[in-house]
């Protein structure tokens, strides 16, 4: 029997404290992962030119902008400022990451500049598997933030 | 109140500001379009940087031919051993990028100041050879050239290849 204490949606999941640590670890990630690539923005674009899907007058303007949005709205997530059109934002990056990796990966494009300076950023890009399924986990913990209607713990401001 | 569209608009809002902002003020900037054409040049996100590296480029692979046919020019591979190993520029002495450094005075310890230099690397795709000239000119090689076709651009015209 169903009663408003015992909600069909209620369980470990619609814990305020598993959506706190899923802000925390999506949003610690996106902040980490950004810093790279706001550190050395011409390594981060020679990398997108790599991928072969950007006009080339997009790509520097991406390696600027894309670096910050993945700080700031991982910064929105770990200060509950936001966080639901944080994870948004964050999920939608993700998408665009995945569809990215995947036509790369079913069309065989793999960039090899035989460089040294982006040879170590560039490793990665060899190994499509691991990445889709890393970024399939991610998109879910994205998506548990987004569509997660329990009361937040640790919320600055709501949305 | 706003609603979940206006606040993704407002966080991508202030990412975009503090992009630009930081982006113009920082030394490791660049420019909003880089130089990716390939029929141009070396391929890169820093235009200014390319316009600079322009003075000291070999200008096509045929030139390179005629330096390396006169025999006067000392050819410098800064790919990485392996690669090296499995074929260079005959004469070419191997000077990874990543150990130049320490390894230079070492190798060139000998090579008189003014002898013309040629670095290369894996062509259009690689800054590498462009960092590896800065850096002998930094240490007192006076002519260094970069042959920005490299290794790829001379297989490409059928021209000699060395394997140790």
């Amino acid at each position: 029997m169903v009663t408003l204490s015992q909600h069909p949606d209620s369980g470990w999941w619609t814990s305020g404290w598993v959506d706190l640590g899923l802000r925390w670890l999506l949003g610690g990630l996106f902040v980490l992962a950004s810093m790279h690539k706001i550190e050395d923005p011409a390594v981060f674009a020679k990398i997108i030119y790599g991928y072969d899907l950007f006009p080339a007058a997009a790509i520097n303007l991406i390696a600027i902008i894309l670096p910050f949005i993945e700080l700031t709205a991982g910064l929105a997530l770990l200060a509950g400022f936001y966080p639901r059109a944080a994870a948004v934002i964050l999920s939608t990056l993700l998408l665009g990451f995945t569809v990215a990796i995947a036509i790369n990966a079913l069309r065989g494009h793999v960039f090899d500049c035989g460089c040294f300076t982006a040879a170590e950023k560039v490793v990665w890009q060899n190994e499509p598997a691991w990445m889709l399924g890393r970024n399939a986990l991610l998109l879910f913990m994205g998506w548990s933030i987004a569509f997660y209607r329990g009361r937040r713990v640790a919320q600055v401001r709501s949305g | 109140m706003m609603d979940l569209f206006q606040k993704v608009i407002l966080l991508l809002a202030i990412a975009i500001v503090l992009a630009l902002a930081i982006n113009r003020f920082s030394p490791h900037g660049i420019p909003l379009i880089g130089q990716w054409d390939t029929d141009t040049g070396v391929v890169t996100a820093d235009t200014d940087l390319a316009a600079l590296w322009a003075e000291f480029e070999v200008p096509d692979v045929a030139t390179a031919k005629r330096v390396f046919d006169s025999g006067k020019a000392l050819f410098v591979d800064v790919r990485s051993q392996g690669i090296y190993d499995a074929g260079h520029i005959p004469g070419a002495v191997s000077l990874p990028l990543g150990d130049l450094e320490s390894r230079l005075e070492a190798i060139l310890d000998d090579v008189p100041r003014q002898r013309p230099i040629i670095t290369y690397c894996s062509g259009r795709l690689c800054q590498d050879s462009h960092t590896a000239a800065q850096l002998l000119m930094e240490r007192g090689f006076e002519n260094v050239l970069v042959f920005i076709d490299g290794f790829p651009g001379w297989i490409e015209n059928g021209y000699p290849v060395a394997t140790p």
